[in-house]
């Protein structure tokens, strides 16, 4: 098998998420009376980058073959603390934020912390003290409010130069420092090879412990990061508990529309990007498609269903079926 | 090092930021404004608003957050049908109706997206008071009237419509004192906790109840969530614990409140309640046994206000920043079928249709006649 042909194969998952995300964008755009101007393309990042670092934090666990249902409440904890600490001149806004997510590390170890030392179900875990940090959130701001440093919230929720929107550029940011680095790093390779197998990585000299609790931390890192551009996205805090809970669902959702197995140690956080994307074009559609309310959660359960079977595609390219199993 | 970094990242934000800066957006005025009996302002420190004039008819939608409640959905027919009648439909060149559930990012998208689509004035009932500072924004600098309703911002400067629920409290108060003029023991079902409107009309109640110079009461408190199974679970409850009650106020889940009295065999006593067409179903049947209701509530009409208020607002009317709309009252023994109440419909409709200040009136037939369904 050639370079390209493996590569291809390698990224099958992906590859299907982006060519998904790229036929229903241009469904939406063509249908858009407006077309792609910079408003619309803002519009439509601003809430996408949102989901997309969600799911980015829920896939670095999953890779683990673990899962992290606390992504949620990190994001909402992180945006009531953000809209309490992001006040002020610009240069104290800034420090806010490095103390936001500083939060979201704090709140990633703990997780990663149960799980490897206290050797608990990640998805129990998870629940627990996505419940904790949920209950700061409200302790922090029990009622919708707060007043963030209108200048980075701005910026962050406008466009750069006029035209791009600096919510992706953001993204592409993450990416290009946090997730290759990351992925091409000891404690990256060794949360997919945990995810495989972790009696052979561990057989191996894969530092387990180690690669399990940088992957919760992480997560953690990027759900704050997500917080916190919500804060930027309303300029309050709101302690949701409806919100928390469709992020973390929506998460997991965009991990499988993704590729990334939810048995682990295969797929990528660039997947889990475009399965967001995908997943807010649903939305999206609905804009666009005159479509009864009653129905619309119906529309978006099917389209959801068609997504997640494209993510299953791997089916088709194995000649051993049993092989998933493994 | 750090420092350094710091301060060009916040030369770069500001000056970057510095286009943005520039806010239009409604005039302030000074009052009164257009047909002051129905666009009525919520207090007498409520500014007004003056909208540049457009030319009709205008391109108008509706940001609904949470769908599927019957309430939400028959404001979405009532929005139909308002939008339909014949001197509103002159004005009307589109009505576009999207409903994005509980997720604050995709309503703000949804009102951003009306915004740039060149819609002329926007509809919503907001998930959240306060996060919608940024597109308020937007939506004053594109020029765009943006009516808050129901759910309102916590924001002077956008136009909201909305009853006042305290007043509502001092109806539901008032009616008890009327009607059990002597003292005695009230049950008191509250709404939803932590509610702005839960908290506003359980203070009108107590104002009323708890005058000084007035009765005594003795009132005794249970939550029903404004839901019918809930308010009859605990008013079953506190007629278990307390025999019996001399008045009941209800804020919601009055059907439900009502047949737990009767289930109980509790006798017949004076209502304050909502609007359901369940109750005043149950009213009418048995006012001549002691049940005599007093119905006052939150219309999904509220919509078809908020319509009214838009296009004024586009027509370059002086409007008030808090409209406080005239609240639709039914009293024993107003209660009369097929006008304000109306037995072939369902227990859950909401028969609070009728603003008579105003010249609204959307009848039930007309809502039910409509689909639900997003154009």
């Amino acid at each position: 098998m050639s370079d390209w042909r493996y590569h291809i194969s390698h990224n099958l998952g992906t590859l299907t998420a982006v060519g998904l995300f790229a036929v229903m964008f241009t469904i939406y755009i063509s249908n858009h009376e407006a077309g792609l101007t910079p408003a619309v393309a803002t519009t439509a990042a601003n809430k996408a980058v949102l989901l997309a670092l969600v799911a980015m934090a829920q896939t670095i666990p999953v890779l683990t073959r673990g899962l992290d249902l606390s992504v949620g409440s990190v994001f909402v904890l992180a945006n009531c603390l953000a809209s309490a600490i992001v006040v002020g001149t610009i240069g104290q806004g800034l420090l806010g934020c490095v103390a936001v997510l500083l939060l979201g590390i704090v709140c990633g170890f703990v997780n990663g912390a149960i799980v490897v030392w206290g050797r608990l179900q990640p998805i129990i875990t998870t629940l627990a003290t996505g419940a904790i940090f949920y209950g700061i959130a409200l302790w922090i701001r029990p009622t919708p409010g707060g007043d963030v440093q209108y200048d980075i919230a701005d910026f962050v929720a406008g466009q750069l130069f006029g035209v791009v929107p600096t919510a992706l550029v953001v993204l592409l940011l993450v990416v290009l420092l946090v997730w290759i680095p990351y992925r091409s790093s000891p404690l990256g390779r060794g949360a997919y090879a945990v995810g495989s197998n972790e009696q052979a990585a561990y057989m191996s000299g894969v530092p387990v412990e180690k690669a399990k609790i940088a992957a919760y931390t992480l997560a953690g890192f990027l759900a704050s990061l997500g917080g916190l551009i919500l804060t930027f996205n309303t300029y309050s805090g709101e302690a949701s508990a409806a919100i928390g809970g469709t992020y973390t669902l929506n998460s997991i959702a965009a991990v499988v529309i993704g590729g990334t197995s939810l048995f682990g140690g295969w797929g990528s956080a660039i997947g889990s990007i475009f399965g967001a994307f995908v997943l807010r074009t649903i939305e999206d559609l609905l804009f666009v498609f005159d479509l009864p309310p009653l129905w619309q959660p119906l529309f978006q359960g099917v389209v959801l269903l068609v997504a997640i079977s494209l993510g299953a595609i791997r089916v088709f390219r194995i000649r051993n079926r049993l092989e998933l199993f493994t | 090092m750090v420092r350094r970094f710091l301060k060009v990242l916040t030369g770069t934000v500001a000056a970057l930021s510095f286009a943005t800066s520039a806010i239009a957006g409604p005039e302030v005025v000074s009052g009164p404004g257009v047909q002051p009996e129905c666009f009525a302002p919520l207090s007498a420190e409520t500014k007004f608003l003056k909208f540049p004039k457009k030319e009709g008819p205008y391109r108008i939608a509706l940001a609904n957050g949470f769908v599927g409640n019957t309430w939400r959905i028959q404001m979405i027919k009532t929005a139909k049908a308002y939008s339909e009648q014949p001197d509103v439909a002159k004005d009307i060149k589109e009505l576009k109706v999207v409903s994005t559930g509980t997720d604050v990012a995709a309503q703000i998208a949804a009102i951003d997206n009306f915004i740039n689509s060149g819609y002329d004035a926007i509809l919503t009932i907001a998930v959240n008071p306060t996060a919608f500072t940024p597109v308020i924004k937007r939506a004053n600098k594109a020029g765009v009237v943006l009516v808050a309703f129901d759910n309102t911002f916590d924001s002077d400067e956008v136009i909201q419509v909305n009853e006042n629920q305290f007043q509502i409290g001092v109806i539901n108060g008032t009616w008890i004192k009327k009607n059990v003029p002597n003292g005695g023991k009230i049950l008191e079902v509250r709404g939803l906790p932590g509610n702005s409107v839960d908290r506003d009309r359980h203070l009108g109640i107590r104002s009323v109840l708890e005058a000084a110079d007035g009765p005594k009461y003795e009132i005794i408190e249970v939550v029903g969530n404004w839901d019918d199974g809930t308010a009859q679970k605990v008013t079953a409850d506190a007629i278990a614990v307390h025999k019996k009650f001399d008045g009941v106020t209800v804020q919601g889940g009055s059907t439900g409140t009502v047949r737990a009295l009767m289930d109980a065999g509790h006798p017949f006593v004076p209502v304050a309640g909502e609007a359901e067409n369940g109750f005043r179903k149950l009213c009418a049947e048995n006012a001549d046994k002691g049940l005599l209701c007093s119905s006052a509530g939150q219309s999904p009409g509220l919509v078809a206000i908020a319509m009214k208020t838009a296009i004024e607002a586009l027509k370059g009317e002086t409007l008030p920043q808090f409209v406080s709309v005239p609240i639709p009252l039914v009293e024993h023994p107003d209660f009369k079928a097929d006008v304000n109440f109306f037995p072939a419909l369902t227990d859950n409709f909401f028969n609070s249709n009728d603003f008579p200040p105003c010249g609204v009136n959307i009848l039930a037939t007309d809502i039910m006649g409509k689909s639900e369904a997003d154009n």
